[in-house]
């Protein structure tokens, strides 16, 4: 009986093996030629981590944007938010005769010099949310997370009251976006405003159930709290859901960075104050654009930005709709 | 005199814990004023809610000398799935209900590969951990799933004036400290865990037994994820990271020992309760996040080290005992 069952399963792993094979196929070469005789490149994504929310919708524009380029077959790859699994992963990208490799870093800098031996495999590069600068012969497709904060704290400025006390919510040590956002409200808020007070200031790793954790904690330590200024949507989002309800914090004022859905529709309903769309969208429109340029030799290097609009509830319907259009609200 | 030496050498061995959480409430009590509102202690209830559960389910297996390292991510996956229900059916009950199923299946599967083909409690629940973050990420591709209308009253809503999860984690606890001490299933559970081969020879179905506590897991932890997701008002496929190590932090604490056939219900809600009150005292007082993981794992050390010398000291004096019997009848 053991023996039946063991080779069952046995026979079972074989077979999701073999048909995880043939269905991405990661080592085979691609053809070159497709069927109506034009050229196919084959493009590798390399994804931050796939389990980020943010990664996971860039992932999912790439991959539908991908499909209007007949001449690119795209593959995508998890960095599992792990410097050492992404490099790994472009290391096999160059193995693998890719014609042009995007990455997102995890880290930047970890990324760098993997990224110079792609260029120097002779494979073109696309560096994208966030560049990594400097790198000869490179492309980069970006939204700058310093910039994305700091359209915030630009507003902020004027709209948070003197003396406030204020709540800061953090993404993970180390993570480049984190600490570029967090450097950005410093410098463009927190330096030119001493008068405010940090009343509390945590790690929630861009959680929304670690930010309510902290924010419930806050709310019985401190006997006002006048702004939540959190590093993603999802804090902010977690922060506010503590307080919904609660007639002392009405005209408590929150800042994200992202334009999630959620954060969209608090803003709408005039509990979130403000966010930064980080267009995923429009990053992969601007990635494959770039990609097709580089592969079919229009262009030899890309530099190019997305915007870093500020979303509030003066414009907030127009970005609804946006999303709408692109299929991220339903 | 000698009766008050043995009265508090008894009161350290069997209430020692219980004297640490009345202790560190004192010192929380003094060290900020805000820790003793009624809102604060029914916040530290709810927050705990969802990692007690999951922690009195660890009890169990640990107790019977096994272990989930996947309950966080089972939990993130049962939550999803029990979201979705409700977004497409409007029906709590069926919410609730495949979110308890989905908890089932994958413990069932725990049991499959540790009782059946014996592999190694750490290493197969690691896999499932793996799989069932996984499937979750997969199921929502990345993203939250929102606007949960009134899903959330499970995890936000009260009774009177005692928040719902609160109720269902006493219902829980009850459930267990009864199963544990007053079943013959609770008793099979700390012979399996004390001596398996022992077990075996005195007629206990081994087999049986580990599913058992598998499914009554799975129960818990399905029923943990419909909660969390409730109180956080989303679908989070990336919520719950980590709970499984603060359910066993909170286990451990208690004085369950890794050794098995060791671990009480109150033990393990007075592990909770520490850590629960550092938790909220390091947040209150806004100690910084490095400084606040220093000192969580100085107290897992500390528990576990002081779970070592105990299990040393009662085998010494059981040896004692045995060697003064020998004395004694030569």
């Amino acid at each position: 009986m053991k023996k039946k069952l063991l080779s069952v399963v046995s026979l079972l792993l074989m077979g999701t093996l073999l048909a995880g094979c043939s269905s991405s196929k990661p080592t085979t070469p691609a053809p070159n030629d497709s069927a109506s005789g034009e050229k196919t490149y084959k493009v590798a994504y390399i994804a931050r981590a796939q389990s980020d929310s943010f990664a996971a919708w860039l992932a999912n524009s790439v991959k539908e944007e991908a499909t209007k380029y007949p001449n690119i077959k795209l593959e995508v790859f998890d960095g599992q938010a792990n410097d050492d699994k992404e490099n790994s992963m472009i290391e096999n990208a160059i193995t693998n005769k890719f014609d042009l490799i995007i990455v997102q870093p995890n880290s930047g800098e970890s990324q760098r010099p993997y990224v110079e031996k792609v260029v120097q495999s002779g494979i073109f590069a696309i560096t994208t949310n966030a560049r990594i600068s400097g790198i000869k012969g490179a492309s980069s497709v970006d939204a700058q997370p310093y910039e994305q904060a700091a359209v915030n704290a630009r507003a902020a400025l004027t709209q948070i009251p003197q003396n406030a006390k204020v709540v800061v919510l953090k993404g993970p040590s180390g993570n480049f976006h984190a600490d570029e956002r967090r450097a950005s409200w410093q410098k463009e808020f927190f330096d030119k405003r001493p008068d405010v007070k940090i009343v509390g200031e945590q790690i929630a790793n861009w959680n929304k159930d670690e930010a309510m954790k902290y924010m419930e904690d806050w709310v019985q330590a401190n006997d006002k709290i006048d702004a939540v200024i959190a590093m993603n949507d999802n804090m902010a989002a977690g922060a506010l859901e503590v307080v919904k309800g609660n007639a002392k914090y009405t005209n408590m004022l929150a800042y994200g960075v992202d334009g999630t859905a959620e954060a969209l529709f608090l803003i709408k309903e005039g509990r979130m104050t403000s966010t930064c769309l980080q267009n995923a969208n429009e990053l992969a429109e601007k990635m494959l654009d770039a990609s097709n340029k580089l592969l079919t030799g229009a262009e030899k290097e890309i530099n190019t930005d997305i915007g870093n609009p500020l979303v509030n509830k003066e414009n907030v319907d127009q970005y609804i709709e946006i999303l709408k259009k692109s299929g991220t609200i339903k | 005199m000698k009766l008050d030496n043995n009265f508090w050498t008894t009161v350290k061995k069997k209430y020692s814990i219980y004297l640490i959480l009345v202790g560190l409430f004192i010192v929380c009590s003094l060290a900020n004023p805000n820790f003793l509102s009624i809102n604060n202690l029914t916040n530290i209830s709810r927050q705990l809610s969802v990692t007690t559960i999951l922690a009195l389910g660890a009890t169990m297996l640990i107790i019977s000398g096994m272990l989930d390292l996947s309950s966080g991510s089972v939990l993130a996956l049962a939550g999803v799935f029990a979201v979705s229900t409700y977004k497409a059916t409007g029906s709590l009950l069926l919410a609730v209900a495949v979110g308890i199923f989905t908890g089932i299946i994958c413990n069932a599967i725990n049991a499959l590969m540790i009782s059946t083909f014996k592999a190694p409690p750490f290493i197969a629940t690691l896999a499932m951990l793996t799989v069932a973050r996984g499937a979750a990420l997969l199921y929502t591709k990345g993203q939250n799933i929102l606007q949960l209308g009134n899903f959330v009253e499970l995890g936000q809503g009260s009774i009177g004036v005692i928040p719902i999860p609160i109720i269902f984690l006493v219902a829980i606890a009850i459930l267990t400290w009864y199963l544990l001490n007053h079943t013959r299933f609770g008793r099979s559970l700390y012979a399996v865990g004390g001596n398996e081969e022992a077990a075996i020879a005195s007629g206990i179905n081994v087999h049986k037994v580990k599913y058992t506590v598998f499914i009554i897991n799975g129960i818990f932890v399905g029923l943990a994820g419909v909660l969390f997701m409730s109180r956080v008002n989303a679908g989070l496929p990336n919520g719950a990271i980590n709970y499984e190590f603060t359910a066993l932090t909170a286990a451990i604490i208690g004085g369950t020992s890794f050794s098995g056939g060791i671990g009480t219900v109150g033990g393990t809600l007075a592990g909770a309760f520490i850590v629960g009150f550092l938790d909220n005292i390091m947040n209150l007082n806004n100690v910084d996040s490095y400084m606040q993981q220093i000192v969580r794992g100085t107290i897992i050390a500390l528990a576990v080290i002081y779970d070592i010398r105990s299990r040393n000291r009662r085998a010494n004096s059981m040896l004692g005992k045995v060697q003064d019997q020998g004395a004694a009848k030569k």
